[in-house]
C-alpha cells in the first residue's frame, strides 16, 4: 500500500467514526423513544421481540458470518439458558440477576462440549451435531417433568426489582429498557470482538481455513472460541427470555428447529457478516409477521420464499441495500 | 427393566424384525440423501418434506380412489421425482451458478427454505389433520411364537426391490455409469462429454423419488400430515452419518443398524427416551468414529 492510500484510507477511517457513532445514537435514540411514544403494550411486546431475535439474529451472524460456523440447532442453545436460569431460580431460589450468568455459563458449557467434539471436523458435521445435541436436550427436558415440569410447562419468575426499578410482569417498558440495556452490550462485545486481533483470525479462517493453518493460526482454536463466546451470549439472552415469557416448554416452535430456522432466515436477510444487519432485518421480519397475521401459513410460507430469494438474489441482505439509504 | 427379555428368542426375532422394518424406510430416505449429497454436494433439508409429499400421494391415490397398495408406491415415486427435478432445475441450478465456496452452506439454507415453504403449502393445502391407513396389506403369519404381518413383509420386500432397482440402474445403464462417474470427478466426466447438469437433476430426482416412496411404504406407521417429515428427516441423517456420508452402501447398513437399536430402545424404555437414545448414539459415533461406522478409510472428514 502505498503512503498516499493509507493516508486517505486513514482520513476515511476518521472522518466515518463520528458519523458512524451519530447514525448509532439516532437508531438507538429511535429505539429507546418510540415505544413509550406509542404507548401501547402490545407494540411494546413487538418491539422486545423485534430486538430480541434481532439480537439472536446477530449473534447467529458471529458464527456463520464471521467464522463460517453453522449452528443448527441454535433454539437448543437458547433452552439451555433459559432453562438454566430458570432451573436454578425455581429449585434453589437463586436470583434471575445472578441467573444471567448462569444461563450464558449453561449456553458456554453446551457451546464448548459441542464444538470440543465436531470443531476438528468440516463444517456441516457442526451443523449436523449441534441438532443432534440440541434435539437431545429438548428431549431430555420433556422427558424428566419431576425436575423442569417437561411440556406441562415451567413457571419462572419475573426479574426481582433493581435500583427501585420494577420488573413486575406488567411493566413491559421496564424489559425493554432492560433488553436495551442487555443488547447494547451484547452487540459492543461482538463489535470490538470482530475487530480485535482474533476477529481478524475469525475472518481469516472464513476466508480460506488452509491458508490460515499455514501461517501458524490454529483454527480449531479460533473456532472453539467464536463459538463459546456466541453460545455464552446467546445462553445470556435466553436467560433473559425465560424471565420475561414467564413460562418455558419445550416445544419444536420454542426451542426446536422452527425457531433455528426464523433466527437463521433473521440472520441472512439482514446480511451475514455485518452483525448490525441483523438487528434491522429482526425489526423487518417481526413487524412483518405481526403485520400479517391473519395469513397465518402464508406467512411462514413467505418466510421461506424470502430465504431462498435472499439465497439467489441478494446475498448480501439488507446489508446490501445500506449503500442506497444512508 | 428385566433383563433377561434381553435375551429371550421371542422378543429378539419380534424386535430384529421390527427393526428391519423401520430400518428398510431410514435405508430409503438414507440412500437418497446420499445421493443428493453424493452427486450435488448439497445437504438436502427438504428430504423429510418430500417423505411428507409421498405420505399425502399414498393416501390419495390408496386410501381416496381406492387404488391398490402398489400403484400407491409408485405415484409417490414418480410424483416426487418430478417433484425433485422441478426443485433442482428451478432452485439449486439458479444457485449453483453464482455460489463459490460456500456452496455447501448456501445450498443447506435453500433447502431449509424449500422445507419451510413445503410443511405450510401442504398445511395449507391439506389442513393438520393426520390421514393415515391403518392396514394396508390384511393377514399375519406365525412363526413359533412371533407374529408377522403381511402387511410388515411387503413393506420389506418392496423396499430391498426398491434397493436392488436403484443398484442395477446404477450399475449397469449409461446414465447410471455417468452419475457414478460424476459422484467421481465431475470435471473428468464432464470432459468425457457427460452432460453434468442433466445428471445433477436426475440423482435429485431419483433422490426425492426414494423418499416418497419411503413415505408411502411407510403411511401405516407414519400417517399423512405435514410436519411428518420431522421424525423421517432427523433419522436419515443418523443414518448418512453412521454410514458415512456420501457412502450408499454405508447408509444401507447404517439403516438397517438404527432400526435395530431403536427397536430395542423403544421396547426396553418409556416412549420419550428414544428420541433422546437416536442423537446421542450419533453424538458417540461423530466423537469415535466421525468417518462412519462403514467407510474403510482413516482419514478423518
Amino acid at each position: 500500500m502505498s503512503v498516499a492510500t493509507s493516508a486517505a484510507s486513514a482520513r476515511g477511517i476518521v472522518a466515518s467514526t463520528p458519523a458512524r457513532v451519530l447514525k448509532v445514537a439516532v437508531l438507538l435514540g429511535l429505539l429507546i423513544l418510540v415505544p413509550p411514544f406509542l404507548d401501547s403494550p402490545y407494540l411494546t411486546t413487538v418491539f422486545i421481540s423485534a430486538l430480541m431475535f434481532g439480537l439472536f439474529g446477530a449473534i447467529y451472524d458471529l458464527m456463520i458470518g464471521y467464522a463460517g460456523l453453522t449452528n443448527f440447532g441454535y433454539a437448543g442453545f437458547i433452552a439451555a439458558g433459559a432453562y438454566g436460569s430458570a432451573l436454578a431460580s425455581f429449585h434453589y431460589g437463586i436470583s434471575p440477576w445472578l441467573g444471567l450468568l448462569i444461563g450464558g455459563t449453561c449456553g458456554a458449557l453446551m457451546g464448548l462440549f459441542t464444538g470440543l467434539i465436531t470443531l476438528r471436523l468440516r463444517g456441516l458435521y457442526l451443523g449436523l451435531t449441534t441438532w443432534f445435541v440440541a434435539e437431545a436436550v429438548r428431549f431430555t427436558i420433556a422427558n424428566t417433568p419431576e425436575y423442569t415440569r417437561g411440556v406441562l410447562g415451567l413457571a419462572v419468575d419475573p426479574f426481582p426489582s433493581v435500583l427501585g426499578i420494577d420488573f413486575g410482569r406488567a411493566k413491559l417498558l421496564n424489559y425493554y429498557y432492560l433488553l436495551i440495556v442487555l443488547g447494547a452490550l451484547i452487540m459492543l462485545a461482538m463489535h470490538f470482538l470482530v475487530r480485535s486481533k482474533v476477529g481478524l483470525a475469525f475472518r481469516a479462517i472464513r476466508e480460506d481455513q488452509l491458508a490460515t493453518e499455514s501461517l501458524g493460526l490454529n483454527a480449531t482454536k479460533y473456532k472453539l472460541i467464536n463459538f463459546t463466546v456466541a453460545c455464552f451470549l446467546t445462553g445470556v439472552l435466553g436467560s433473559f427470555y425465560a424471565h420475561y415469557l414467564g413460562i418455558l416448554s419445550p416445544t419444536p416452535e420454542e426451542f426446536g428447529v422452527p425457531r433455528t430456522v426464523e433466527i437463521l432466515t433473521v440472520c441472512y436477510v439482514g446480511g451475514r457478516g455485518t452483525l448490525w444487519g441483523s438487528l434491522f432485518a429482526g425489526f423487518l421480519l417481526v413487524g412483518f409477521q405481526e403485520y400479517f397475521r391473519e395469513l397465518e401459513a402464508w406467512r411462514l410460507v413467505m418466510y421461506g420464499a424470502l430465504l431462498i430469494a435472499v439465497m439467489l438474489f441478494a446475498p448480501k441482505g439488507l446489508a446490501g441495500l445500506k449503500k442506497y439509504v444512508w | 427393566m428385566d433383563l433377561s427379555l434381553l435375551a429371550d428368542p421371542a422378543i429378539l426375532s419380534e424386535l430384529v424384525f421390527q427393526g428391519l422394518v423401520r430400518g428398510a424406510m431410514y435405508a430409503l430416505m438414507g440412500i437418497g440423501l446420499s445421493l443428493i449429497f453424493g452427486i450435488l454436494g448439497v445437504v438436502n433439508f427438504a428430504h423429510g418434506e418430500f417423505f411428507m409429499l409421498g405420505t399425502y400421494a399414498m393416501y390419495f391415490v390408496s386410501a381416496l380412489l381406492g387404488l391398490p397398495f402398489l400403484a400407491g408406491v409408485a405415484a409417490a415415486a414418480i410424483g416426487l421425482f418430478v417433484v425433485g427435478v422441478v426443485v433442482e432445475r428451478a432452485l439449486i441450478e439458479p444457485l449453483r451458478q453464482r455460489a463459490g465456496r460456500d456452496w455447501l452452506l448456501d445450498s443447506f439454507v435453500l433447502t431449509i427454505g424449500l422445507m419451510v415453504i413445503l410443511q405450510n403449502l401442504a398445511l395449507l393445502g391439506f389442513g393438520s389433520r393426520r390421514r393415515g391407513i391403518t392396514t394396508m396389506v390384511e393377514g399375519s403369519v406365525v412363526f413359533g411364537n412371533v407374529t408377522i404381518t403381511y402387511e410388515r413383509l411387503a413393506i420389506l420386500a418392496l423396499a430391498v426391490i426398491i434397493v436392488g432397482l436403484l443398484a442395477a440402474y446404477i450399475k449397469f445403464t449409461d446414465t447410471g455409469k455417468a452419475i457414478r462417474a460424476t459422484a467421481q470427478d465431475p470435471e473428468a466426466a464432464q470432459t468425457l462429454g457427460i452432460d453434468i447438469k442433466r445428471i445433477y437433476t436426475v440423482a435429485f430426482g431419483i433422490g426425492a423419488a426414494l423418499a416418497g416412496a419411503a413415505g408411502a411404504l411407510l403411511i401405516s406407521i407414519f400417517p399423512a400430515f405435514p410436519t411428518v417429515g420431522y421424525q423421517p428427516v432427523l433419522k436419515s441423517f443418523a443414518v448418512v452419518i453412521l454410514g458415512g456420508l456420501g457412502n450408499i452402501p454405508g447408509a444401507i447398513a447404517g439403516g438397517f443398524l438404527l432400526g435395530i437399536v431403536e427397536a430395542y430402545a423403544i421396547f426396553f424404555m418409556s416412549a420419550g427416551w428414544q428420541s433422546v437414545i437416536t442423537p446421542l448414539i450419533i453424538i458417540l459415533v461423530l466423537v469415535f468414529r466421525p468417518q462412519g461406522l462403514f467407510t474403510a478409510q482413516g482419514e478423518r472428514p
